[in-house]
């Protein structure tokens, strides 16, 4: 064993090694120095900011959630009567419409963006250069020019009240909106919603026995059709048997406008339309990027082994694809929230026209209305970005 | 369980202290632990090297070779026990730090050259910017280097355009530009192609013969046997067997040291 | 006896190949299915243009006095009479008439002033991106605002001009010669001989007389003041953009650096930082900008609108920037950082000769994209009643004459940004494959 005979130092003793260039003495300054800028730079902005709310006459605290607002919104998917509606719920209402748009806007956008993104990489170069041309023009054109040019430039050229677009006379076009009709469950309703959730969750079940039985025997089994079956015959079973409890209020024409239905406002069609084409043009590309970024040997190797077409795209290429794919699909998926608040240039009552602009301006609670409109897109994106996280740790490509 | 050897020859007798303190202790390791994590990957280790010794160390991957010699120009940081380079300790000081790196020079198995400067800024970027040196004598020092790796006609190429076993000597000559007391070098012909791995050999092998002090980590047992002093045996995080390489090679002690060697001297 | 090796003779294929016709017909026609593909194409292409082209220009009304004379002139076509009434707003805003050359002679001179960043030949390229973005504003700001100079004004103005003439000779010699200026003016004054020290003297010399003649010059020079409220259109978008990128780097440099530190307090205020920015909407920000900022200054302490602006959109691209400098950052192998920290060169050092060198050259088309993605952006602040290029466009059809003008102008807006992107993503698609092959090993 070595000996330990310190003798052989010739450094001075431990105690008097240099303080100021002692790393943990240096760490320990920087770090004390940064919090204390940062605490002295809170301090001063919050004794200014209370400074100038006593000045101004304003108040603050969260107390006003619970006033009521006194003002009226055109769109709403929950209920709000004008002189009892509370800011609070106020808010509600705007997350709800925010929400609203933003979920079917990432929908249909990924649906368009993956279509448009396998043209771009079809054989032929006249589909290819059209989606190329999509792409190009709606990624470079700012998203608020779009979404003001839908809105001024054409939906306001529909239709009169009078000579409204009509579809199968169901739904309505006009000026005013789009009409729809609205869902109005009946009392026996909850048992055909439960059927479909306990199908949903048969199907799902089926899939996993499937499996099981394909890995032990062999067979194959064709669960996911089975299962769209299982979910179809019981939900419907289950409706017709409770008597059809399901009815539709059909906008009618009453006057000089139509009543009933479900009315989606032309600022609604307009941000909706401009969200989903924007976005689905980056979607193209994340799938576009993601399908190339699968090697060429990939598909080689899969027909080696006798894999047909549709087999080889199935379990060898796509699984590939959405490694590279999900990660900017889910980032748009976010910008496609945040974008939402551009409601505001159109007139859509989104969280940020409703909350951060009017309500800000009837109640001048500044700094508690911006501070919780940001922390909901916060908690959005937070949440959004941690599930995302968990999905690419399992994903990953487990590497040596 | 560490199964010493011929090692506690070494700095044990009072007579071997005596010489050890006349012949200059360079490097002190005393009772030195590291974990990562959990991971406990250096166990107590043990080890002085004099001035002007050439110690090759080996053993199987994940013996924590590398991380030993990492910790002495503390890439790595230590957890306990005491690291000493030339009188120095290594601890949280950063004056000791500085000077220790600019005494200790390290080439690593990926070379890790800067790609986006000429072979010469590269050897000349620390003279410069840590010593202080002028540019002309900078270069002067550095286009010596060159040719004593034999490679001075590469002075102005960038290191993409260079072969590995040539990308290798430039970083030998790299740590040389900043007259090191102390050489490490980390598994250096691991990442090169059979053909290129003589000429860096050749390199290391001049340098020691000036007397430099090396430690490297290495599988070339060709190179142990020509150079080395000592050759140390670690396993698991500990040193399981040291010994002069005739000894080492003919007459391993531990059965864990046979089993190593038999292993891969059957390439 | 040998055989005489009989080799077949070299002939063409047998089918045409790499001939246009071979090109369409693998292209286009390559099985019943693409025919048919071909031809629906064709029919959208031809239906999309010919509809575009008549309403755009073979029924477009060019010159009128208002709409109604458009509507009555034709009514199917663009009625570009009003954009191009207007056309002067869209990129000067509201700048007054006879002092439009100020903004013009702006822009030229910061193109004189990068230009020598793409000439063949320059030395030193890297400080004429940083005196552009550390002294062109101070000459942007006199030229465009003009009113009195204070003090530092008149220094850093001076510098700012005598950098500029430097920085244009040492291009103009770069490409002539492949010398820089310094080596030019020593050579000139026939000093190649003398010490390093007594050339950088004279150089310094040379350069104190120069400031010291520009600042005896510009102080007779007066603009006449223009209120930054008249600020708009174009002019005013690249403002904010230009104002936001320039701040954007070395705010996301320091941002990125902070959150891969070790140490807790600086990581943990960097990471919130840059998280709370990016995962709300521009809009949130530019508005809280507007309401709240006025609350966290202390009293009598004003800014006006536009400062707020540009301030939140400082912070909001600081944070875009430091993910993509963090992605840089992450690019370069740890090998490199060790290498460094081997050779005892501290951390500082270690960032500014090695890391940063190596890690931009990854960076400059995300930074590309970066400023494309601003330029787009800086439309919101259209909202809060900044009249940008956006507003211009918007405000046409507010104008008596022009009622009801929405599409038209909205289009020229939104080709205008389509060129400029298109161009911008272009060449970003450029430097990413020429910079980002020669870095491979």
């Amino acid at each position: 064993m070595a000996t330990s005979d310190t003798s052989l130092v010739k450094s001075q003793p431990k105690s008097s090694v240099s303080f100021f260039y002692d790393e943990r003495v240096r760490n320990f300054f920087y770090q004390t120095i940064t919090a204390g800028t940062f605490a002295w730079l809170v301090w001063y902005l919050f004794t200014n900011t209370a400074h100038n709310l006593e000045v101004r006459g304003m108040n603050s605290g969260f107390g006003f959630l619970f006033q009521t607002a006194g003002f009226d919104t055109d769109f709403k998917l929950i209920e709000y009567t004008v002189g009892t509606g509370t800011y609070g719920r106020i808010f509600f209402v705007g997350v709800l419409n925010t929400l609203f748009v933003s979920s079917i806007a990432i929908v249909l956008s990924t649906v368009i963006g993956f279509f448009v993104g396998v043209l771009r990489l079809s054989t032929n170069w006249l589909i290819s250069l059209l989606a190329l041309t999509y792409v190009e023009i709606l990624r470079n054109v700012p998203l608020l020019i779009q979404i003001i040019f839908w809105y001024l430039g054409v939906f306001a050229l529909l239709p009169k009240v009078k000579q409204s677009a009509d579809f199968l006379g169901i739904a309505f076009l006009n000026n005013r909106g789009l009409y729809v009709p609205s869902p109005v469950p009946g009392d026996l309703f909850w048992m055909t919603m439960t059927a479909f959730v306990v199908a949903v969750v048969a199907a799902f079940m089926l899939r996993r026995w499937a499996r099981r039985r394909q890995e032990q025997t062999g067979q194959q089994f064709p669960a996911f059709w089975a299962g769209i079956g299982i979910i179809v015959t019981l939900t419907g079973v289950v409706y017709l048997a409770t008597g059809m409890p399901l009815s539709w209020d059909i906008a009618a024409l009453q006057g000089f406008n139509y009543q009933g239905g479900f009315a989606l406002p032309p600022s609604f069609l307009a941000l909706l339309v401009s969200l989903t084409i924007y976005h689905s043009a980056h979607m193209a590309e994340a799938v576009r990027a993601g399908i190339l970024s699968v090697s060429k040997g990939q598909t080689e190797a899969a027909n080696a082994i006798g894999l047909k077409p549709g087999k080889v795209m199935a379990l060898v290429i796509i699984p590939q694809a959405m490694l590279a794919i999900v990660p900017p699909m889910i980032s748009t998926w976010m910008n496609v929230v945040k974008n939402s608040s551009l409601a505001v240039a159109i007139g859509y009552s989104d969280v940020v026209a409703l909350f951060m602009q009017t309500s800000l301006n009837q109640s001048g609670y500044a700094i508690e209305i911006v501070a919780i409109t940001m922390l909901f897109y916060m908690t959005i994106s937070l949440t959004i970005s941690f599930f995302m996280n968990i999905y690419n740790k399992r994903v990953q490509l487990r590497e040596r | 369980m560490v199964e010493t050897t011929t090692e506690t020859t070494e700095a044990e007798t009072p007579g071997q202290l005596a010489s050890a303190a006349s012949s200059d202790v360079i490097i002190l390791l005393n009772h030195v632990n590291k974990w990562f994590g959990e991971f406990h990957v250096l166990r107590d280790i043990n080890l002085s090297i004099t001035r002007g010794e050439r110690i090759v160390v080996c053993g199987p991957s994940g013996s924590g070779k590398s991380t030993l010699i990492r910790c002495i120009n503390r890439l790595e940081e230590h957890q306990e026990g005491d690291i000493i380079v030339d009188g120095m300790e290594l601890g949280s000081d950063l004056k000791n730090l500085d000077q220790i790196r600019s005494e200790v020079g390290m080439v690593f198995q990926s070379f890790n050259l800067f790609p986006h400067l000429t072979v010469l800024e590269n050897l000349t970027l620390a003279p410069i910017w840590v010593r202080k040196v002028p540019k002309i004598e900078a270069n002067e020092a550095a286009m010596a280097y060159l040719e004593r790796v034999k490679i001075p006609e590469q002075a102005d190429k960038y290191p993409g355009q260079l072969s590995g076993g040539q990308q290798q000597r430039v970083a030998i000559a790299r740590s040389l530009c900043m007259n090191p007391k102390i050489m490490l070098f980390d598994e250096p012909t691991s990442a090169l192609d059979p053909e290129m791995i003589k000429e860096v050999l050749e390199v290391m092998v001049e340098l020691a013969a000036t007397g430099m002090t090396m430690i490297v980590v290495t599988h070339e047992m060709g190179f142990a046997k020509t150079v080395a002093d000592r050759v140390i045996f670690m396993d698991f995080g500990e040193i399981i067997e040291v010994n002069e390489p005739h000894q080492f090679f003919n007459n391993p002690q531990s059965d864990r040291t046979k089993l190593f060697l038999s292993q891969i001297l059957h390439n | 006896m040998a055989e005489a090796i009989h080799t077949g003779e070299i002939r063409p294929p047998p089918t045409v190949q790499g001939t246009w016709f071979a090109w369409l017909r693998d292209n286009l026609f390559s099985s019943w299915v693409n025919t048919l593909l071909t031809f629906g194409a064709l029919y959208i292409i031809y239906f999309a243009v010919s509809g575009v082209w008549a309403w755009g220009i073979t029924n477009a009304v060019w010159e009128a006095e208002n709409r109604r004379v458009c509507f009555d002139i034709n009514p199917d076509g663009a009625c570009w009479a009003g954009v191009l009434a207007w056309f002067d707003n869209f990129i000067w805003g509201r700048y007054p008439r006879g002092e439009m050359w100020r903004i013009n002679l702006g822009a030229l001179l910061i193109v004189v002033w990068m230009v020598p960043i793409w000439l063949p030949g320059v030395k030193d390229k890297i400080y004429v991106g940083f005196s552009t973005v550390f002294l062109y504003p101070f000459l942007g700001f006199f030229l465009f605002a003009g009113g009195e100079k204070g003090l530092f004004l008149q220094v850093m103005l001076s510098l700012a001009i005598v950098v500029l003439i430097g920085n244009t000779l040492n291009g103009y010699h770069g490409v002539r010669s492949g010398r820089s200026l310094p080596e030019v003016v020593i050579a000139g004054l026939g000093m190649k001989a003398s010490s390093d020290k007594v050339q950088r003297k004279t150089l310094l010399a040379i350069f104190a007389a120069a400031f010291a003649l520009v600042f005896w010059a510009q102080m007779g020079w007066v603009l006449v003041s223009v209120e930054w409220n008249l600020w708009g259109g174009l002019f005013l978008t690249l403002v904010i953009s230009g104002i936001g990128i320039a701040f954007a780097l070395p705010g996301g440099i320091v941002l990125a650096m902070g959150r891969r530190s070790q140490l807790p307090v600086i990581r943990i205020l960097c990471t919130g930082f840059i998280e709370v920015f990016r995962s709300v909407p521009l809009i949130t920000i530019l508005f809280m900008a507007t309401t709240m900022f006025p609350l966290f200054l202390p009293e009598g302490f004003t800014l006006n609108k536009l400062v707020q602006v540009i301030v939140a959109v400082c912070l909001f691209n600081a944070c875009y920037m430091a993910e993509v400098v963090r992605a840089g950052l992450q690019a370069i192998p740890r090998g490199q950082y060790e290498a460094a920290m081997a050779m005892g060169l501290g951390y500082w050092k270690m960032m500014g000769l090695i890391i940063m060198p190596q890690a931009l050259k990854f960076m400059i088309p995300n930074i590309v994209g970066n400023f494309i993605g601003l330029l787009k952006d800086t439309t919101l602040v259209s909202i809060i009643g900044l009249f940008d290029v956006l507003n211009m466009l918007k405000a046409v059809s507010q104008d008596v004459p022009w009622r009801g003008l929405h599409k038209e102008p909205l289009v020229v807006g939104a080709a205008l940004f389509f060129v400029i992107c298109f161009a911008m993503s272009k060449y970003s698609r450029h430097l990413e494959e020429t910079l980002g092959g020669g870095t491979q090993r």
